[in-house]
């Protein structure tokens, strides 16, 4: 076991670090407020475009579509560096961790070819289809139509709490094809597709993030359709365990823990009180960085990652609450217009045991694989 | 970065894992506080086990690895302070067994112990004792445990020797947390997979399942942050490790008595030998404000 970094994995890092500091404008963190808003979208397509000219945006991809290759670690570093700095990349996020990855693995030819090339340029902004207004964390009951009409199909029905929706040029849409959970498909659907309408949420989280998303008799054709109709499930879990570690959401939170300390310690207000509070989040933030670090290290190796994701993820969704918490207690004014990333974090962190799944289906997988206990009746 | 074992790391773990297997099964008809075998010490100090943290291709992270595969065993031994605290004190090769008296309370394998660590607020001295210098005490927690005579002559040691010994208390606390909380929580799940309540196993209800999960996944934790701690050497690692130990003990200990009912309160079934040396550790080296302080320091500079 070796618990360092080597020499090309640090060097990695410090080019990160310094492509940040030469290309984060000095009023990012008043626009890093806001993930899913106008200005953010903005900002990230421009610097989404500067990452992939350095070779910084994709590195993980194979060269056939301009990364290099770069193992897991490469790939988790550059995350950590730009999760940490608040995430300058928007959604465009998710090209990277698994909407490229998905369409290389499952996609045709013309899908790779007119999707991913985009997607390597910092161009392409997706969203994810996925949740309804009935079908949250039970997915699969999703309603959403697909139905076959002449060559191609015509969808009906309504996305919830989609991220990006606003902006988004293209939608990683679930609808069904036919009854049951086998019988969801996956379409790739540009938004600009007569028949779709938009809607935003206003939210805790932030200006421009989550979306209510209409289909009304939306036209595609067949070749929009990704994997075999009924294949979304496969493709998904694919997608999802891409996901599932992606964010390390535990680099923002340990540097706010340290910003929020330094500002305590500036106040002459960091005391026995406050050091229980902050070990607490600290320790929870290491707890967390060495469960997701495990993972990548699984993959490294070639293994795939079972319920230690979850675990992982569990991990990170109690780190997030202890920094926001440790935030909230001792440095309120955060909340209140008195730090724009503090805010940020807050607004990320409260959602971090929600969005991309529930913590509590996580602990469930947990229980039955991890740790082995009998499953719930059904 | 590697979380793998190396090979020798490994091959180190297939050796103790042959060791402990005529040790691995709770006592029958067994209804005592403390279960101890002097027999599992002799066998690793015969096999040089106390030594790995100083042997070429295996180091602390072996030694924390070793340490935490013990401490799941029903029978304790004096086993992390040896392994992990001994090869960083200076000026040659202390004898063992070693023990650390703080605020002179009662403390573990005290009446065996031939080098003792003595915390005198911040400061750490040494003694050395022979047989008849400490005094078995009944306790409720599961390990030997004995009370230091007030006229024993300890030598402080240098502050900078110190801060090192207690860096590596705190390696070896965490270590051996990570090993009591696994193993409880192991109990644990075969409890909850063989209680029926209600027509239907204990383990199927989701607030027992939540709960448990929530507390593998903080015993995890606390393992990971042990080898890190001591993979690193890193102080600041050390005290979080030894923090998070804590915390997480004291959540740990409640939450599975709770699930095991009256049982979890009867001698008779092995999980307090794990728990109530997780109660032990809990109370050492300050406690987890003492540890908290610490990390204040080490880790917010
Ligand atoms: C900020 C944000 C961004 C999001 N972005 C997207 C997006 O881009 N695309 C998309 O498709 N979706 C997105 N989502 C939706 C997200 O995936 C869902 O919120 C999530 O799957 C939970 O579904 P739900 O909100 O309907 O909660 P429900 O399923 O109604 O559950 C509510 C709560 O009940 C509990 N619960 C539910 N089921 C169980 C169970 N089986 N056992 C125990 N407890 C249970 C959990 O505590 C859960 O949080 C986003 C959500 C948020 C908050």
């Amino acid at each position: 076991m070796d618990f360092a970094f080597d020499d090309a994995q640090a060097t990695f890092r410090t080019t990160v670090r310094r492509f940040l500091a030469d290309n984060l404008p000095g009023d990012w963190e008043q626009l890093a407020h806001g993930p899913g808003s106008a200005s953010q979208t903005r900002f990230a397509r421009d610097f989404c475009g500067k990452l992939a000219r350095a070779g910084l945006l994709v590195p993980h991809w194979p060269a056939r579509w301009g990364g290099r290759d770069a193992d897991p670690w490469i790939a988790f570093i550059l995350a950590e560096e730009m999760w940490g700095a608040g995430e300058p990349r928007g959604g465009q996020y998710m090209n990277v961790n698994w909407i490229g990855p998905t369409l290389m693995r499952f996609g045709t030819e013309a899908q790779q070819a007119r999707y991913i090339p985009p997607m390597a340029r910092g161009e392409a902004l997706w969203c994810q289809g996925f949740s309804e207004p009935e079908a949250g964390s039970d997915l699969a009951s999703l309603r959403t139509r697909a139905d076959r009409h002449g060559d191609g199909y015509r969808i009906h029905g309504q996305k919830i709490w989609t991220s990006y929706a606003g902006a988004a040029d293209a939608c990683f849409l679930l609808a069904r094809t036919s009854p049951g959970k086998n019988g969801i498909s996956i379409f790739l659907v540009p938004m600009d597709t007569p028949g779709i309408t938009v809607r935003d949420i206003p939210s805790l989280i932030g200006e421009g993030d989550i979306h209510e998303v209409f289909f009304d008799d939306v036209a595609v054709p067949e070749s929009a359709r990704l994997g075999g109709e009924g294949e979304a499930w496969n493709i998904v879990r694919t997608a999802l365990s891409l996901e599932r570690v992606g964010i390390p959401r535990f680099a923002l939170a340990a540097r706010m823990l340290e910003r929020a300390v330094a500002s305590l310690k500036r106040q002459d207000r960091f005391g026995p009180h406050a050091h229980i509070g902050a070990a607490r989040a600290r320790a929870a933030c290491a707890a967390a960085r060495l469960y997701s670090y495990r993972i990548v290290d699984q993959r490294r190796h070639g293994e795939t990652p079972g319920a230690e994701a979850s675990a992982a993820r569990v991990a990170t969704v109690m780190c997030e609450h202890q920094v926001a918490d440790f935030v909230v207690e001792h440095c309120p004014e955060a909340l209140s217009g008195g730090d724009a990333l503090l805010l940020a974090h807050h607004q990320r962190a409260v959602v971090a045991g929600i969005a991309s799944g529930a913590a509590e289906i996580q602990l469930n997988l947990v229980a039955s694989q991890l740790l082995g206990l009998p499953r719930e009746p059904r | 970065m590697d979380f793998r074992p190396t090979p020798d790391q490994a091959a180190l773990m297939t050796a103790l894992e042959r060791l402990v297997e005529p040790f691995a099964a709770p006592p029958t008809d067994f209804r005592r506080f403390t279960l101890e075998s002097e027999e599992l010490e002799s066998q690793l100090e015969a096999a040089e086990f106390f030594d790995i943290a100083e042997t070429p291709g295996l180091g602390p992270v072996a030694a924390a690895l070793a340490v935490e595969r013990l401490a799941r065993l029903p029978c304790t031994a004096e086993v992390a302070l040896s392994m992990l605290v001994r090869p960083h004190l200076r000026n040659g090769r202390w004898p063992r067994p070693l023990a650390f008296v703080e605020r002179g309370r009662p403390a573990r394998f005290l009446t065996r112990a031939k080098t003792v660590l003595v915390a005198d607020g911040e400061g750490l001295g040494v003694a050395f004792l022979s047989r008849g210098n400490a005094a078995a005490v009944n306790s409720l927690f599961a390990y030997p445990m004995g009370a230091l005579d007030a006229d024993v002559a300890v030598k402080a040691l240098e502050p900078e020797e110190g801060a090192e010994v207690r860096r590596w208390l705190r390696v070896a606390l965490a270590a051996e947390a990570a090993g009591l909380m696994q193993a409880a929580i192991d109990s644990t799940v075969e409890h909850l997979s063989v209680r029926q309540q209600f027509g239907r196993p204990l383990g199927t209800f989701q607030a027992l399942r939540h709960r448990l999960s929530e507390c593998a996944v903080l015993a995890g934790g606390v393992k990971w942050l042990a080898l890190e701690a001591a993979g690193t050497q890193d102080s600041g690692a050390a005290a979080l490790a030894a923090f998070h130990a804590q915390q997480s003990a004291a959540r740990l200990t409640y939450d599975l008595h709770q699930m095991l009912g009256a049982m979890g309160v009867t001698l008779e079934h092995p999980l307090h030998l794990w728990t109530y040396r997780l109660k032990a550790l809990q109370s050492e080296l300050g406690g987890h404000g003492a540890q908290a302080q610490a990390v204040a320091q080490l880790c917010f500079p």
